[in-house]
């Protein structure tokens, strides 16, 4: 009982630790995303990204939350998604696509730390996330 | 800009307070969860069990444990755990490359389907579809002659 007790305190003082540490991280990418969102940039983006996010059934800005996420992490996907209104489908298939294909950066390092190549499973994970968004973005609606 | 100033500054106080409570609903049940499976062993008893799925996916029994670490809890502790894993016995080169394959691929579901199902996602697609999806790819892969060309004996010295 004594070390349920001690595991639910050591819990809750390490959620709040890495909650305040992720938040250092994901209000700055928020903020810059609220800020691009307003900026001429955005107009341009989409007119370029929207034949790409039509694949996933998804609006333009989606491409947003996508780039985000490859570059930085979920966190990053998540901030990135608070800028904008999506659907439930479409928050699904985002979700979809940046889980599979995130972080690169970082994980190709931890890749290449316990022995991959990061470059075959940066491909895997590439090809494998266009998959599952067209996946998701035709049978988006009937799984939720 | 396509805004005036104030509504923009507003957008971001708002904002960032919704992913403060946000992150804090989702970070202290998380972290909770992950402490009590870690207290109570329960991913090592876990993978003794599911041995079976290890062997479909074309592993050997001693890969379900860091492949579940990592499913889990994420994909930088069951990096760690590999490489605890290696240092007393390492791991066949086949058993690496398959883990590699469904870790990067599927990792940390407890955090992600928290994360994104209170950012509105479908908490059984973002979690049960995708770790099948995983296990499919990984499935497959294993019965290719890249895969089945690897070295499955652990290496020696």
């Amino acid at each position: 009982m004594d070390k349920f007790v001690t595991a639910i305190r050591d819990g809750f003082l390490k959620g709040v630790s890495t909650g305040w540490f992720l938040l250092k991280i994901m209000i700055p990418i928020y903020l810059i995303v609220v800020l691009v969102k307003y900026s001429p940039v955005m107009p341009w983006l989409e007119r370029t990204c929207a034949p790409a996010m039509k694949i996933f059934n998804l609006p333009p800005e989606a491409v947003v939350p996508i780039i985000t996420g490859a570059f930085t992490d979920e966190y990053g996907v998540l901030a990135a998604l608070g800028g904008f209104e999506f659907t439930t489908a479409s928050i699904t298939t985002i979700a979809m696509i940046t889980l599979t294909f995130h972080s690169i950066p970082v994980e190709s390092a931890i890749a290449r730390k316990i022995g991959l190549s990061p470059f075959r499973y940066g491909a895997l994970r590439f090809i494998t996330a266009v998959l599952i968004g067209v996946l998701t973005g035709l049978i988006g609606g009937a799984l939720l | 800009m396509t805004a005036t100033w104030d509504i923009i500054l507003k957008e971001m106080i708002m904002g960032s307070l919704s992913t403060m409570l946000n992150l804090l609903k989702v970070m202290i049940p998380l972290m909770i969860t992950i402490q009590l499976l870690m207290v109570y062993n329960v991913i090592e008893k876990l993978a003794n069990k599911l041995e079976g799925l290890g062997k479909i996916m074309g592993m050997s029994k001693n890969a379900m444990f860091p492949l579940l670490v990592a499913l889990v809890m994420g994909v930088s502790y069951g990096a760690g755990t590999i490489i605890e894993l290696n240092r007393a016995n390492p791991m066949s080169k086949r058993d690496l490359a398959l883990i590699g394959i469904f870790m990067f691929l599927c990792h940390g579901i407890i955090e992600t389907g928290m994360l994104f199902g209170v950012a509105g996602a479908s908490i059984l697609t973002v979690t049960g579809i995708r770790a099948l999806i995983a296990f499919s790819v990984t499935m497959l892969l294993a019965r290719t002659p890249i895969i089945r060309g690897l070295d499955d004996a652990a290496p020696s010295g």
